[in-house]
């Protein structure tokens, strides 16, 4: 396989892989790595913001929680897969005790939980770079090389990475249409004080509910750790991007989750390529703002308002 | 109400009292220790004057900060400019308020409050700090800007120039002062008293013919032009201005004053400021990494002891319970 960088020279060479056609493949594919990740990260935000009105500013560091776990389990046993195996189980265990410990007690109260949130999150990022060290710490990606795509050559690992965060996506539609748990879930959103006359314990429901946000949110943190930057410090831009796909794409469907994911990954890989990264996300910060004026129920839900 | 009103005026009054007579005790490093912590507590006084009145939390406020203080250094920095202090201050409350009136248009009235205004903000902040950072040709990127001139100008023949340091305390604390005065004179009078009513039930003031969008859009623009001027004033005095200035740790740390201080009082944020700022100090002296770390204890503690839903004496009664029942027992 050729490295990425002679692209061009082996596209020119071939009449049938036209520039064109593979700097739009190679975008559309950056651009769905970042939304499957978006997609995933902004699932637990789903649930805790968009349904249990629960605005938790430590989401970002149960991805930060999955890329360490990553790192952690592949500088002592070298195995990448057992390192995504912890992540989504690191995130677990953290959304649960943070559930438990604070989060449950300020339902009622939503500016003490952003608060409150915000702070455990500072204690995450310095309890981390105290346990692990000041610098980035490097993960390698399980498989090197690049997988050719007719219209252009792609690195392996990102296709595996899609792939992981779509197969999840299906897993989670499925888990909510389909199980007794994702009824119970679905009767908790739509009228709390109902459920709980039918007998379903909505504490525990929320409890698990969060719990499995965080894992989910774990899971992305491991799938991007080797592309990105793994630092303490990594997860509240992805806390930014996600909140904006909850709000943009609107709360209370996968359809609004996806479309969010979509507005934000797919206008940060498109202006990434034309202009700097920071003015990108100011570009798509102003977007969403105007998106949320025009829409205020969300892209998807717009027209129920 | 008036009870409350004139206690308020006597501890304002003491306050002032207390930063007269202070230079007759200090020394010029203590004093410009206060000078800067004073400018922090303006800050933090723009920040209550919008979430005490609104109870709307802007997590992203030293995004003004910093852009007051980022403008500030440009003109002050540039030798085409005449009368760069007075310039460079216009431009820096400008400034910061034209980007508040922007975002804050779309928010306000695109129906936005509560934890969506608070996430949106943060995300304004992570932006603002990202930009310093990387739009390095205007901002000096990581490094910041270096060699801001004092505050120099002219009033009425009268020569202004604040290089020393007895001059820049009296100056910073004038300012202070009559802010503080101001909006808490705003925040009294009827339009506070409309801002409360938006708090309380948004729809029932609107009904009322209240323009509650409006209303709060004026209170965020005036909340984020004392935050520029506050920025202004500390990249003068500190002779820099760097990304941090505009950063997310700054803007959850002038939070962490104001719920210390006393949401809502105005003067308690300043106070918070002060005080914490001196606690900062102390502690990064001993470990840099430390600050963060206590800084989100500090928070989760502040929403259990003082944001119980009865305020800190529910701990004391409720410890009274406590060892009532004990003895009880016994």
């Amino acid at each position: 396989m050729p490295p990425k960088a002679c692209l061009p020279a082996c596209a020119n060479a071939s009449p049938v892989r036209p520039d064109a056609m593979d700097f739009v493949v190679t975008t559309l594919l950056n651009a769905l790595t970042l939304i499957s990740i978006l997609m995933l990260v902004g699932l637990g935000l789903a649930i805790s913001f968009g349904l249990m009105n629960v605005t938790n500013l430590a989401h970002g560091e149960f991805v930060t929680v999955g890329a360490f776990a990553v790192y952690f389990v592949q500088s002592i046993d070298g195995s990448f897969w057992l390192g995504l195996a912890a992540a989504p189980i690191a995130g677990a265990v953290v959304g649960c005790i943070l559930e438990f410990a604070i989060i449950r007690h300020l339902y009622s109260r939503p500016v003490s939980t952003v608060l409150a949130t915000w702070g455990v999150s500072l204690i995450l990022q310095q309890g981390l770079e105290l346990t692990f060290g000041l610098g980035a710490k490097p993960v390698t990606p399980p498989i090197e090389g690049t997988l050719d795509l007719f219209f252009t050559v792609y690195p392996a690992y990102r296709l595996i990475l899609i792939t992981i965060a779509a197969l999840t996506l299906l897993g989670v539609v499925l888990l909510i249409s389909r199980t007794s748990f994702g009824l119970d879930i679905r009767t908790v959103i739509q009228n709390r004080e109902m459920a709980e006359g039918v007998g379903i314990n909505t504490r525990r429901t929320y409890a698990i509910a969060f719990t499995f946000g965080a894992a989910i949110a774990g899971l992305a943190g491991g799938l991007v750790a080797p592309l990105a930057i793994v630092l303490p410090q990594m997860g509240v831009n992805y806390l930014a991007n996600a909140f904006f796909v909850v709000i943009v794409g609107g709360v209370g469907s996968i359809g609004g989750l996806v479309a969010g994911s979509v507005f934000v990954g797919g206008l940060t890989s498109v202006l990434n390529y034309q202009i700097s990264p920071s003015l990108a996300q100011a570009i798509v910060l102003l977007a969403a703002i105007v998106a949320v004026r025009l829409r205020p129920n969300g892209l998807f839900n717009g027209a129920s308002r | 109400m008036i009870a409350g009103d004139r206690n308020w005026l006597l501890i304002f009054a003491a306050c002032v009292a207390l930063a007269t007579i202070y230079p007759l005790i200090a020394d010029g490093y203590q004093l410009t220790v206060i000078r800067d912590a004073l400018i922090f507590g303006l800050f933090a006084a723009s920040l209550d004057f919008f979430w005490g009145r609104t109870g709307i939390l802007c997590f992203g406020h030293a995004a003004f900060f910093g852009i007051g203080g980022y403008i500030m250094a440009l003109v002050t920095l540039n030798d085409a400019i005449p009368f760069a202090s007075l310039l460079g201050i216009m431009g820096a409350v400008a400034g910061a308020a034209v980007v508040a009136a922007i975002i804050g248009y779309f928010l306000f009235f695109g129906g936005i409050r509560g934890s969506y205004f608070t996430i949106v903000t943060l995300a304004m902040g992570v932006i603002c700090q990202q930009a310093a950072v990387s739009w390095s040709s205007v901002t000096g990127g990581d490094s910041g800007l270096i060699g801001i001139p004092p505050i120099e100008f002219d009033v009425g023949g009268l020569h202004v120039d604040l290089s020393q340091d007895l001059p820049s305390y009296i100056f910073v604390a004038a300012i202070v002062a009559v802010a503080v005065l101001t909006l808490w004179s705003i925040s009294r009078g009827r339009w506070g008293t409309v801002l409360t009513a938006i708090q309380d039930n948004e729809v029932r003031a609107a009904a009322l013919g209240h323009n509650a969008p409006l209303r709060l859009l004026v209170t965020f623009v005036l909340s984020a032009a004392i935050a520029g001027l506050a920025g202004a004033l500390y990249v003068c005095m500190a002779g820099l201005v760097a990304p941090d200035l505009s950063g997310l740790l700054l803007s959850t740390e002038v939070i962490v004053w104001v719920a210390v201080g006393g949401r809502g009082t105005l003067l308690g944020p300043v106070l918070g400021a002060i005080f914490i700022q001196r606690a900062q100090q102390t502690i990064s002296s001993f470990n840099p990494s430390l600050w963060p770390l206590l800084l989100g204890c500090v928070f989760v503690f502040v929403v259990i002891v003082f944001i119980l839903p009865d305020g800190i004496l529910s701990i004391y009664a409720r410890l009274k319970v406590l060892f009532k029942g004990r003895r009880r027992a016994q």
